[in-house]
């Protein structure tokens, strides 16, 4: 608790700085420059395949990058280091799947628990009453002895924010968390992460749900071919988005 | 016909159990379930080893294993253990038991079959799982133990025990460099009774067959149980649990 409440006191941004990234020949991110400061919200929105999962996914290092640097409060994320630092690096950055990704072969309990664990060394017992009190906070302490496959997908990926919040990290990144959910269990997910926004959490979710990029980001980042073409408070970027293309892309949404 | 079989195991019983033994070397069943279950026992860790190897992101690791597991897989079990029995010794000079060189040759043999199951159960797995645990900050090693080969392996259940259970049968193969195992014995047995191979390799088959059956049989039990538990005990909506098909039916 005491070190996590040490690094959200501080003064935490993510900056990338000309940030290229490709698939072989394929440019699939070019010169992204951006920041996020710390307890704001950023919604990244823009069409499939515009490369929103590989800019996201290279914040914890999932994917390299081919030159640029991502920095999280100061520490370049993607420079040359132990793999034993990089490790502690991404446990300080959540990150929350399209597909839930829960340990199948656990338990609901165990799922969140098994990390600081691991990773972490905080002691089982201590580990297992925090994560009992993280998944009463997303509405699933019954649920604690449940395997996931005996979960809807909504209450899934609940466990799995409530995974994420476990290594209590000062950012959380989301990849299109609601996209693989029937339309009746969006809702309870936005509403865990609209509570984490509220608390102040630093976010960065990239999601087709508009209502919720409207109520609760405090920026929109629109990505297109690979390019960040327009970054802009929410009411503004759906009134009068200024980019051609961001402006079709809402007229296509609203369809 | 009965009568025959049962005359011929009250007659040789112990030799059939238990070989020479006092006087000679242990044989007979004894000998066989001990060469199984050392075969199996090591055969296991070292499937993981090689699996983990030809996944492995350096090629100094991944290519000479690679070369191991498919000249391995591609050459009769009969002509390794031969090679081990001759070659090794003339390498060496070194007196190696027939035990030993049967055990090695099973476990390398074994091993190799064993690490393409193991691989395909890994790989089966996606990307999604690894993922999540580096995203937690898992090592690569820590993710492996703790979340992808619990998963990898019990998905493979079915074909591991199918490879466990060709290790015993591939045993039998020791007979040819004089490994003093059940088929020896029942062999020692035809050759002094002369007239009666049918009712003593009738034995023969029928005691593989049970310890077989037997492995076959505890294996379904454990994964039972380990679904049930996943499935909770309301036995409602079970998740279905992916069993990829029997990738090692060839050698079966
Ligand atoms: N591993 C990969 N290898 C090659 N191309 C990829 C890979 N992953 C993604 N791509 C390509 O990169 C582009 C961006 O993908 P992605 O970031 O997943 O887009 P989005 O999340 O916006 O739909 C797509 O054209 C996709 O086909
Ligand atoms: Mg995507």
């Amino acid at each position: 608790m005491s070190t996590s409440a040490a690094w959200t006191q501080q003064l935490q941004t993510i900056h990338l700085s000309d940030v290229c990234k490709s698939y072989g020949d394929y440019p699939v991110l070019k010169n992204i420059d951006a920041e996020v400061a710390r307890g704001e919200v950023v919604v990244i929105c823009g069409p499939s395949g515009s490369g929103k999962s590989t800019l996201i996914r290279t914040i914890n290092r999932l994917e390299e990058i081919n030159s640029g640097s991502i920095t999280l409060d100061g520490q370049n994320i993607h420079a040359a280091m132990r793999t034993r630092e990089l490790n502690l690096l991404r446990s300080r950055i959540g990150f929350v799947f399209q597909n839930f990704n829960l340990f199948p072969h656990l338990s609901v309990v165990e799922n969140v628990a098994m990390s600081p664990i691991r990773v972490k060394g905080v002691a089982a017992n201590v580990a297992h009453e925090k994560a009992l009190k993280l998944l009463d906070r997303v509405g699933l302490a019954d649920k604690a002895r449940a395997y996931p496959g005996q979960l809807s997908g909504g209450q899934q990926q609940r466990v799995a924010i409530a995974r994420a919040l476990a290594m209590e990290p000062p950012v959380m990144l989301f990849d299109e968390p609601t996209s693989a959910l029937d339309p009746e269990m969006v809702g309870e997910v936005l509403a865990v992460m609209k509570s984490l926004a509220s608390e102040g959490m630093t976010m960065i979710c990239v999601t087709h749900e508009m209502g919720f990029a409207r109520d609760v980001a405090d920026r929109i980042w629109f990505i297109d071919a690979g390019q960040i073409l327009e970054t802009a408070p929410p009411d503004e970027f759906f009134k009068t988005p200024r980019h051609p293309r961001a402006q079709r892309f809402l007229a296509d949404l609203r369809h | 016909m009965i009568n025959d079989v049962i005359a011929i195991i009250q007659d040789y019983w112990l030799l059939l159990l238990i070989g020479q033994y006092p006087n000679g070397p242990l044989g007979g069943l004894a000998n066989t379930l001990i060469l199984s279950a050392l075969s199996i026992m090591l055969a296991f860790p070292v499937a993981i080893l090689l699996a983990l190897a030809r996944l492995s992101k350096w090629r100094l690791l991944r290519w000479p294993v690679t070369a191991l597991v498919y000249i391995t897989r591609g050459v009769p079990l009969l002509m390794l253990i031969l090679w081990s029995y001759f070659l090794v010794p003339l390498w060496t000079g070194a007196d190696v038991p027939s035990f030993v060189t049967m055990l090695t040759t099973l476990v390398v043999y074994q091993g190799a079959f064993l690490s393409e199951v193991v691989r395909a159960g890994i790989v089966a797995l996606g990307s999604g799982q690894m993922d999540a645990a580096r995203a937690l900050g898992h090592s690569s090693l820590g993710a492996m133990r703790f979340i992808i080969l619990p998963q990898a392996l019990y998905n493979m259940i079915p074909s591991i025990i199918s490879t466990f259970v060709s290790t015993i049968k591939d045993t039998t193969l020791g007979y040819v460099i004089n490994v003093p195992d059940l088929t020896f014995a029942a062999s020692q047995v035809n050759n002094q009774l002369l007239t009666q191979p049918f009712q003593v390799f009738l034995i023969l088959a029928v005691v593989y067959y049970a310890i077989c059956w037997s492995l076959t049989h505890v294996a379904n039990i454990v994964e039972r149980r380990i679904t049930r538990r996943r499935a909770g005990l309301s036995g409602g909506a079970a998740p279905v649990a992916l069993v990829p098909a029997k990738i090692i039916s060839e050698q079966l």
